[in-house]
């Protein structure tokens, strides 16, 4: 099964994303643990977007996603924002004290933990994420 | 997300209720902000009724555990459920908090 979701990048469509997720976990049967680490993970990216793929304009963007009940979950998300690279950033050095750690850093690093695989291609002008949960 | 300030035992208790995604972590950080800013005793975040984190509220606790310990105050983190413990397991945050 096939859905997407059109998205705007203002943070409030993080609410739409989250009750969009929902109704697909219910028809994917997807177990509770799942759930969480991939509203985690597509709320992290998607913000990403929304913060930063357009600095001066309001668009559109989307996420689709690909599932079978109790089978495999993909999401792609897809914008024709500034080209970047999440996958490229670099790991946080989770093990640093309170004292010395940066605030931040952590949704992608996030993402890459809780997902099997997430993979990023620039294609036609656009910033394509797949992710594989 | 709903946060309930109580006193138990000498500490001040946060009870913390709801989600801390993006929009929500930014309004209860005001709210934790001023709380911290005012203590004068060790506290407690219980997170019993917390449904679900992003890393907006990673950046939260991380910021209330640098304000804590700069004023030399306590800070424990009590009733974790299974999936926020996973990613506090996953950033090494487990090593940050005194969690129970």
């Amino acid at each position: 099964m096939n859905e997407r979701l059109v998205l705007v990048n203002k943070l409030q469509e993080v609410d739409k994303m989250t009750l969009w997720l929902e109704e697909i976990y219910e028809k994917a049967q997807v177990d509770e643990m799942k759930r969480f680490n991939i509203t985690l993970s597509l709320e992290e990216v998607v913000v990403n977007v929304i913060n930063y793929a357009y600095p001066d304009r309001e668009a559109e963007f989307t996420l689709d996603a690909e599932y079978e009940p109790g089978g495999e979950l993909k999401f792609v998300l897809k914008d024709c924002g500034v080209a970047f690279d999440p996958t490229a950033k670099e790991d946080p050095d989770i093990t640093q004290s309170a004292e010395d750690r940066p605030i931040g850093g952590l949704g992608i690093f996030l993402v890459k933990e809780l997902m099997s695989s997430v993979s990023y291609e620039r294609v036609d002008g656009q910033n394509v994420l797949t992710i594989i949960v | 997300m709903k946060v309930d300030i109580k006193e138990l035992d000498g500490n001040l208790v946060a009870e913390l209720t709801g989600r801390l995604d993006t929009v929500s972590s930014a309004q209860c950080a005001e709210d934790l902000k001023a709380l911290f800013d005012n203590a004068t005793k060790n506290m407690v975040l219980d997170c019993k009724n917390l449904d679900y984190i992003s890393s907006s509220g990673l950046r939260l606790f991380l910021s209330l555990r640098k304000a804590s310990s700069a004023k030399k105050l306590g800070l424990t983190l009590t009733n974790l459920d299974e999936e926020v413990y996973n990613v506090f397991k996953i950033t090494g945050f487990v090593n940050l908090f005194d969690i129970k």
